[in-house]
């Protein structure tokens, strides 16, 4: 009987650390701190780590791919609070590309302290700022930023939002002599004409809370599955659908990608 | 006293002078009386004599290209009012031909979409084009900026114009704007009879004025000769180049290529998007005569049910003498300009 005593007396201690663990070890949210958040986006083709080159993976249709490269631009990333409120952070773009490991964590600057329950972002450069002077296409917005991996269309301007190429025995031969996919989605709608618009955007819960502090810099971990860009609402096949370069083809692709994304989890540290 | 004070007042205006009399200021851009505003906001590209000589000096210089053979002046020469003359599609790098034929620089500043589809829609976004493009100078704009931070010359060129000698893609782009815009063609025959200025046409001239006002000005429209729309004209469909529509990729918009302006035309030969006519009378003949159902043609086009526009022998000869009117030798021979 002691011994059960102790027992319970010793749960009731524990739950108490811990509940004293998780109130107040957090500090207060002040009211002008600031700090950044990390987006730690993991690419994965299914249940697979992403890897370039030789690996060789099988979508829905049994269509077997390689991929060679895998790029795509996030933009206006927004955080709402437990409150429901909502914080923009219209100036900040990111570019992640599968071949740099150190674009794959991009800090999000100047986040205001607070609990945040939930993300959206645009994947893709939003038409205001694809028709912006080139005084304001800094950073990964510099169309000369981009040597053999070229993320905008010098002859459409505008940027490529997501380039995704590989290699699939389903594919005919190119003039190369290789059966290559090249999938460039881009189209912002248009500068004075109605163009297409593959500009989509993605809200998703974050998994957790993001609790941004003075001396908290909370990272979101997402995972974006490949996956889903032949297995998403739309089936995409590569026999069919290998080679596309212009804006108007690709919206069904665009509707994929956009479910490709999920908050794995959330660290507050 | 009163003199004593003028002269004080004349003196001073001549000592204000005198410093930038020895540099001469040269105003490199102004709107000629007879043209509208321009479309390009220079408050965000103001034109400096140091950024005109770096434009000037990258526009001709083969270091934009790969394999530093092909400048922009390669297809663009001053002669033939910055066209390529006598190709009927560019050559590029290694002797690749393009799709389509050059089109000339001039007037850029009353422009706001470029090239044929009018794909590009900033003149600072305008040189990546054909850099980029593997048939024309194959070059990626990050390495020519490299190219440019390593050479002998171009730091310092980058200082006097911008301050510093940082090289950045803005820095880059703006000066070829600021030298594109400074090549304003508004000093022809036709525009100093317009502005009563002392030109003169002859009888020919001014009927074939008076019919191209009848029968060409709604497209070719205003004083710069373009109303800057994009229409099929009727051309046998040749090649698969669907013009406007890889742009808009709006089915309406297939087979219609931007109305380009008619300024120089007599030198910038050959004619259409794809330089199929060499001659100006070729081009003519194709508005009476050659005109082709094809889908989107212009309903300008299309009269009585007839296709084409109803021209004379005659006419056609009258329409001709004017256009040649348009031909401005100043420009054409501005020594400002020419390639160093």
């Amino acid at each position: 009987m002691k011994r059960i005593i102790n027992s319970i007396l010793a749960a009731v201690f524990a739950s108490a650390l811990m509940l004293a663990c998780t109130n107040d070890d957090v500090e207060p949210v002040g009211t002008h701190d600031k700090n950044s958040v990390t987006l730690e986006f993991d690419n994965r083709v299914g249940a697979q780590k992403m890897a370039l080159g030789n690996t060789t993976y099988k979508n829905a249709s049994g269509e077997e791919f390689t991929l060679t490269r895998f790029n795509y631009f996030i933009s206006n990333v927004a955080l709402k609070k437990a409150d429901g409120t909502v914080v923009k952070f219209p100036d900040q773009y990111f570019l992640i590309r599968q071949s740099d490991p150190t674009s794959w964590e991009p800090e999000l600057k100047d986040v205001p302290a607070a609990d945040y329950s939930e993300i959206s972002f645009t994947i893709g450069v939003d038409s205001t700022r694809s028709v912006s002077d080139i005084s304001a296409r800094t950073g990964v917005l510099d169309p000369t930023s981009y040597g053999d991996d070229g993320m905008y269309w010098s002859w459409n301007s505008g940027y490529i939002f997501v380039k995704m190429e590989g290699t699939s025995p389903v594919v005919p031969l190119n003039s190369a002599g290789k059966r290559a996919f090249e999938l460039h989605i881009g189209g912002y709608g248009g500068r004075e004409a109605t163009a297409p618009n593959n500009l989509r955007s993605v809200t998703l819960p974050l998994n957790g809370t993001a609790m941004v502090r003075k001396d908290i810099a909370p990272t979101i971990h997402l995972v974006a599955d490949f996956m889903k860009v032949f297995d998403g609402p739309n089936t995409i096949k590569l026999a069919e659908t290998n080679s596309v370069h212009n804006p108007a083809v690709a919206g069904p692709i665009a509707d994929n990608y956009m479910k490709m994304f999920v908050v794995d989890h959330v660290h507050n540290d | 006293m009163k003199h004593f004070l003028l002269l004080g007042f004349l003196l001073l205006l001549v000592v204000g002078c005198t410093p930038t009399e020895s540099t001469e200021p040269e105003i490199l851009f102004r709107v000629p009386a007879n043209f509208p505003k321009p479309l390009y906001d220079l408050e965000k590209n103001p034109i400096t004599k140091d950024g005109f000589e770096l434009g000037k000096a990258l526009f001709n210089d083969p270091i934009l290209s790969r394999d530093l053979t092909i400048s922009c002046a390669e297809c663009h020469s001053q002669p033939s009012g910055f066209t390529h003359h006598g190709h009927d599609l560019s050559h590029g790098i290694d002797n690749r031909k393009g799709t389509r034929n050059s089109l000339p620089v001039q007037n850029l500043a009353w422009e706001s979409e470029f090239f044929w589809d009018g794909g590009v829609g900033d003149l600072d976004f305008v040189p990546i084009a054909p850099i980029e493009n593997p048939v024309e100078m194959d070059e990626k704009t990050g390495n020519v900026l490299e190219k440019l931070r390593k050479s002998p010359r171009y730091p310092a060129m980058f200082k006097r114009a911008y301050g510093s000698e940082e090289i950045t893609s803005a820095r880059f782009l703006k000066s070829l704007s600021q030298f594109m815009l400074t090549l304003v063609s508004a000093d022809s025959r036709y525009d100093k009879f317009v502005r009563n200025e002392g030109g003169t046409l002859t009888p020919d001239e001014a009927a074939g004025l008076t019919v191209f006002k009848q029968k060409c000005a709604s497209c070719h429209a205003g004083e710069l000769f373009t109303d800057r729309s994009y229409r099929n004209n009727g051309l046998t469909i040749q090649g698969d180049d669907a013009g406007r529509y890889r742009i808009t990729e709006n089915e309406a918009d297939r087979n219609k290529f931007r109305v380009p302006s008619l300024r120089n035309v007599a030198v910038t030969g050959p004619y259409m998007h794809d330089g199929r006519f060499y001659t100006l009378e070729a081009v003519l003949d194709h508005y009476a005569e050659g005109v082709q159902g094809t889908p989107n043609l212009d309903s300008l086009l299309i009269k009585n049910g007839q296709r084409g526009i109803a021209l004379s022998t005659e006419e056609k000869r009258q329409v001709i003498a004017f256009l040649k009117t348009l031909t401005d030798d100043t420009f054409l021979k501005d020594k400002r300009f020419s390639t160093p």
